[in-house]
């Protein structure tokens, strides 16, 4: 009796573990559009530190402070293009200062 | 669409789509350990999964500014 109901006593288990998996997923607003996912991010980011200075209590050490980076990707993503158009568009006025510069130095020598 | 719109557009595309790799891979650890004796197929499975959605949503929101929306009047 008990051999019999043991394999479905554990198949039910697994049912019950991967659909609560799923059911937690779906209650979360992590399968739901782009701006419950970015919510999602959003509060998991803000859930992260004081969990783990929990952890880190209860264990009894700590982590080394994180390194702050002051690059920020999002500023510097078009930086390139910015920095080429504006070389661009000061070439002119730069090549006629250097040529002046180039003219007054040639003149010097010939003095 | 204005520039920042559409920056606001790809912050939540992005943000979103790790949140649903990440949900896909986690929910496929789970469905790989729980039926599948720990291969790799599940969890790759669920994390293509969670790249799909992410992907259909965000063709979504790139594309609701251009299309024409109605609603039923009653």
């Amino acid at each position: 009796m008990a051999a019999k109901i043991l394999p479905v006593v554990k198949l039910a288990t697994k049912v019950t573990i991967a659909g609560g998996a799923i059911y937690v997923a779906y209650d979360s607003g992590l399968l739901g559009g782009g701006e419950e996912g970015s919510v999602a991010l959003a509060r998991a980011k803000a859930a992260v530190p004081p969990a783990v200075e929990e952890w880190m209590k209860y264990f009894g050490f700590e982590l080394p402070a994180t390194p702050k980076i002051e690059f920020s990707p999002l500023d510097a993503w078009n930086s390139g293009v910015q920095k080429s158009i504006h070389a661009l568009s000061v070439a002119p006025s730069t090549m006629s200062d250097y040529s002046k510069q180039g003219l007054q130095y040639l003149k010097d020598l010939s003095k | 669409m204005s520039e920042k719109e559409l920056g606001q557009k790809w912050d939540r595309c992005l943000a979103d789509c790790a949140v649903k790799i990440g949900t896909g891979l986690g929910v496929g650890i789970v469905f790989s350990v729980v039926f599948f004796k720990r291969r790799t197929l599940p969890i790759t499975f669920c994390t293509g999964l969670g790249l799909g959605m992410a992907y259909s949503n965000c063709q979504n929101d790139f594309k609701s500014h251009y299309v024409l929306h109605s609603t039923i009047a009653k």
